[in-house]
């Protein structure tokens, strides 16, 4: 159902970027991989869409990004979590949190009886 | 480790440079996401390619993994674009807040300093606020009409004979204005109007006057304007000479408490009953400038033929002047209407800012005050130098600290327009006061000064100069610090001796400037002091003092005939005549300081005929043969008119005409005619009087002017010569009105008075001038004062030096004078050929002196020269008073 993941990913793209972030500073490719390792490739980074999630959120504060140095002497840009960016993390996570479980629910319960 | 692909080729080095030098210059926010998702995609496929994937391959498959690239890649530089031009902004406000911070601090510091450079700008800038008022409300916008700038006013000229160099304009007669009214495509409307003044009776049985305008139905429309209460008059009831008025709306106010019941009530005007049927609200009034407003609105009937019609015209939009003039001439000449134009008067088309009386006083006043508001930016240049250099070692630091170039240059533009906006503020206040002042000051014969005001257009004036001013003062300012290296700066205590040569010249420079442009404003004070000299030196020709005019406002309704007006004035005459306090009364056509004129062209005994149609104005008065007597108007030979009789063909005329035509001979028995048509009778010269200024003292007494018995005048004037201490003003409006109790109250002038009054314009003029070349004056000599005093604290070493060598003190004392004396007489020198330049605009203002007076330009220099060696004086004391041991171990 590969529809399915895009569309679940594409609301929670952010929410796993900030999290990514939340170890430690890193470049888009790292974010990437960081998710596809995690959750041992079962959600592929659609990376069309991670850049601008990227952007979006530099925008609104929650990230910054500064030009670095990979350990393979490389340009590349790095982003870092603001306290923003913090702030907003844990809403959201206690937020899918909620949302979550709440469908877990609807999904595990019974037919209640008429 | 490493890696050989990693390694960035120089070619690609050399691109990241120059890319981030060119990010210097601002965000790239292409590059940034082209390197960012390049990255990306190398990694990628450097991934693919350790699981075993070929170059070509791994890298296509990258590509494939990111899906549309180009979409992601525009998505991502709109996002960084947009923050990073709102980042910019916030950086830009937040400078800019610091900056203001920064300078109102700094200028607080130096109180003193600030302000003496607000007063100056307040100063200057307030000048040019108050005369722009004037101009804006006078010349630019001097109708109050919609689509003023095709609006014209419609006169004829005489196409020959006017040799008097003065404009002659006269009104159209009906025929002519119904021909243009209907013939004419050049014009959208064209409004004639007579106006009027009548007698109303009151309530009460009193008789006041009232101002009248008598208009056509169109006229409101024309000005804009749709009445208050009720309606126009339709022109059908114009034509059948309804008696119908409209009131004007401060006439309502005042005379019916703005009743709103007005409409169809009665209104007795010169003895005949109207009927009220609208209110005109204020904002109509008729074209001409102050005078009174409007209180009634009587229809005009172009059926019926007037003596002459104001006319004003409104052109289509487009239609050149030159071309609705010839179109007007054209149809007036096709016209075969009885009295339409003869072929001696041609059409006269004026924008109405031409007609405006004050208007080359004003366009000279208005470059005298863009003059003062350059001598106030050189001193405020001035200020600003003199701080710069003292402040030197403070930017050299902030320079060192890491403040940029610009940054600091913007520093100083910030200081300099927080200056300008104090100055716009003062300027404003000092602009107002100023314009107060200036409109009580008018003279009588400027009584639209009142309507001066500041506007909208004022207060752009106002703020653009002051910020233009500032951002001069301040860009010069910013150009004399930028040239310091912060090094020599920290070096020095104060400036080295080169760059102290640098701001010296520049100063030089100023104030010279400074002096010349005094020179030029003083030459042209001087001027018109001395004419206005000249003028109240003037003999008029006639004794003033304790002469009388008493003008009869004599209604047509009651006196139609000149007959019956003669009679009138014949009653009130005698019963004057015995008044105990009077001297002598005599009849006279007109009363100084104005005059009557005759039309035609002068002939000579001996002359050919003129030509067919000479046109000119010839002065002319119609008299009472004591009127000489009563005057003193000296005879210079000959006898005075004997007693009158309708066809007497004697003639007196002034010395000025006998002189023109028979130089070194007498005119006694001479002849000669006015002819105009091809008419006109012989008289003969009885007596030449002495010439006299009865036109006013800015008229030309000794232009031909003849004197003849006239029985049948229009409007005849009495003039009485009174004792000594003797008030005649009750005793003869009481005759007056004893003898008709429906006349509105005579009006009896002081001529003593009216003649003062017919130079109050010139002096007027001269008061302005004269005020602001003082200011000019003194605020050149505050800046060649600080100038002086900042090169001898400079110079205190040398000095002490020079003194310490053996230069006596007096030694000292010259060469500080000389310092300050050649700056002005560099500046009087450069402004000789500015004043010889501007004095031109002083052209027809001046009375008994050239424009190239060289006493004037030679006393200007003086003045000029005597103001900076007194502006010299303190800083050569502190020259003088230099101890050269102090001053040599200082520093």
């Amino acid at each position: 159902m590969p529809d399915a993941t895009t569309d679940f990913l594409k609301g929670t793209l952010d929410l796993m970027v900030l999290k990514t972030l939340s170890w430690a500073p890193a470049h888009g490719y790292g974010i990437a991989r960081w998710i596809e390792q995690c959750t041992d490739d079962v959600l592929q980074v659609e990376e069309g869409s991670l850049y601008p999630a990227l952007h979006k959120l530099e925008e609104r504060g929650f990230i910054v990004a500064e030009w670095g140095v990979t350990e393979h002497n490389r340009r590349a840009k790095f982003y870092r979590l603001t306290t923003a960016g913090k702030k907003h993390l844990a809403a959201s996570r206690d937020y899918w949190a909620r949302f979550a479980g709440a469908v877990f629910k609807v999904l595990e319960t019974a037919p209640a009886p008429r | 480790m490493h890696d050989p692909q990693q390694a960035p080729a120089p070619n690609a080095a050399r691109a990241a440079t120059w890319r981030r030098y060119l990010r210097f210059w601002g965000p790239r926010a292409e590059a940034d996401v082209d390197d960012e998702l390049g990255f990306h995609v190398e990694m990628r496929a450097r991934e693919y390619m350790a699981r075993g994937m070929g170059d070509v391959e791994a890298r296509a498959a990258a590509l494939r993994r990111l899906g549309n690239l180009a979409a992601a890649r525009s998505e991502c530089v709109a996002i960084t674009s947009r923050r990073e031009r709102r980042m910019t902004r916030a950086q830009l406000v937040d400078a800019f807040v610091h900056d203001v911070a920064y300078a109102w601090r700094t200028l607080g510091r130096q109180k003193g300093w600030t302000f003496v450079a607000i007063i100056t700008l307040a100063l200057g800038i307030g000048a040019n606020t108050a005369v722009f008022s004037v101009v804006n409300t006078l010349l630019l916008r001097p109708l109050p009409y919609p689509d003023a700038d095709r609006i014209a006013i419609v006169y004829l000229e005489p196409t020959q004979g006017n040799t008097t160099g003065v404009q002659m304009l006269v009104n159209p007669n009906t025929p002519t204005v119904r021909a243009w009214r209907d013939g004419s495509r050049a014009f959208e409307s064209m409004e004639p109007y007579i106006r009027d003044d009548r007698s109303m009776r009151e309530t009460d049985g009193t008789i006041s006057v009232v101002h009248t305008a008598s208009i056509l139905r169109t006229f409101p429309e024309f000005a804009g304007v749709r009445p208050l209460l009720g309606r126009v008059f339709t022109d059908a009831e114009a034509a059948r000479a309804e008696r119908l008025v409209v009131i004007g709306e401060p006439f309502w106010r005042a005379r019916f408490g703005a009743d709103p019941q007005i409409l169809g009530k009665p209104m007795t005007i010169d003895q005949h009953p109207y009927t009220i049927i609208g209110v005109m609200p204020a904002a109509l009034r008729l074209p001409r400038l102050g005078g009174d407003a409007t209180d009634v609105w009587l229809p005009l009937n172009l059926r019926e033929d007037a003596m002459g019609l104001s006319v004003i015209g409104r052109l289509r939009p487009g239609v050149p002047i030159v071309d609705a003039t010839r179109e007007l001439d054209r149809v007036a000449a096709s016209s075969t209407l009885p009295g339409a134009p003869t072929p001696d008067f041609r059409v006269k088309l004026t924008p109405p800012s031409q007609m405006v009386r004050f208007r080359a006083s004003l366009v000279m006043l208005s470059a005298a005050v863009a003059l003062v508001l350059l001598i106030a930016c050189g001193n405020v240049a001035h200020l600003v130098l003199a701080r710069t250099a003292t402040r030197q070692r403070e930017l050299a630091i902030r320079a060192a600290l890491g403040a940029s170039r610009a940054r600091i240059v913007r520093q100083l533009l910030t200081e300099s327009l927080i200056l300008s906006v104090a100055g716009c503020i003062g300027g404003l206040l000092v602009g107002w006061a100023g314009l107060q002042v200036l409109v009580s000051m008018r003279p009588a014969s400027l009584p639209e000064l009142i309507a001066a005001r500041m506007d909208g257009l004022t207060l752009l004036l106002t703020a653009g100069l002051s910020i233009g001013t500032g951002l001069a003062v301040g860009a010069l300012g910013a150009f004399s610090a930028g040239r310091h290296s912060a090094h020599d700066a920290l070096k020095s205590g104060a400036l080295s001796a080169s760059q102290s040569r640098r701001q010296r010249r520049l100063r030089s420079l100023v104030v010279t400037s400074e002096m010349a442009v005094s020179m030029v404003l003083l030459v042209g004070a001087i001027l018109l002091v001395r004419s206005m000299l000249h003028l109240q030196r003037i003999e008029p020709g006639f004794k003033a003092a304790g002469l009388y005019a008493i003008e009869i406002p004599l209604h047509t309704a009651s006196y139609p005939t000149p007959a019956a007006r003669g009679a009138f004035v014949a009653q009130v005459h005698e019963r004057v005549a015995a008044i105990q306090g009077i001297e002598a009364v005599t009849v006279s056509a007109g009363a100084p300081p104005s005059r009557s004129f005759m039309i035609g062209g002068l002939q000579v005994e001996g002359e050919p005929n003129p030509p067919a149609g000479t046109t000119s104005f010839i002065d002319y008065n119609g008299v009472d043969p004591n009127y000489f007597q009563t005057m003193r108007i000296r005879l210079v030979e000959g006898s005075t008119l004997a007693r009158y009789e309708d066809d007497s063909t004697q003639v007196v005329v002034n010395a000025g005409l006998a002189k023109k035509y028979w130089p070194g001979k007498s005119a006694l028995g001479r002849r000669l005619r006015v002819v105009y048509n091809g008419k006109g009778d012989w008289k003969t010269i009885v007596g030449v009087v002495g010439d006299a200024f009865t036109g006013g003292l800015t008229s030309e007494a000794a232009d031909p002017m003849l004197y003849m018995v006239n029985r049948e005048l229009f409007q005849p004037v009495l003039i009485a010569r009174v004792k000594a201490g003797f008030d005649p003003v009750p005793t003869i409006r009481a005759i007056v009105s004893q003898l008709d109790p429906m006349l509105a109250p005579v009006t009896v002038s002081n001529l003593d008075d009216a003649m003062k009054r017919s130079i109050a314009g010139p002096r007027f003029t001269m008061i302005l001038l004269v005020s602001f070349t003082l200011l000019a004056l003194v605020l050149a000599a505050v800046g060649l004062y600080g100038v002086m005093a900042y090169s001898v604290a400079q110079r205190t070493r040398e000095i002490g030096i020079r003194i310490a060598l053996g230069a006596t003190r007096r030694d000292v004392a010259r060469s500080v004078m000389w310092q300050g004396t050649a700056l002005a007489l560099l500046g009087a020198g450069i402004g000789l050929f500015g004043a010889r330049w501007g004095s031109r605009l002083l052209e027809h203002m001046l009375y008994g002196v050239a424009r190239s007076d060289a006493a004037s330009f030679a006393l200007g220099a003086a003045v000029l020269v005597g103001t900076a060696a007194l502006a010299c004086i303190v800083p050569m004391r502190r020259a003088v008073a230099v101890d050269p041991l102090v001053a040599i171990r200082a520093d």
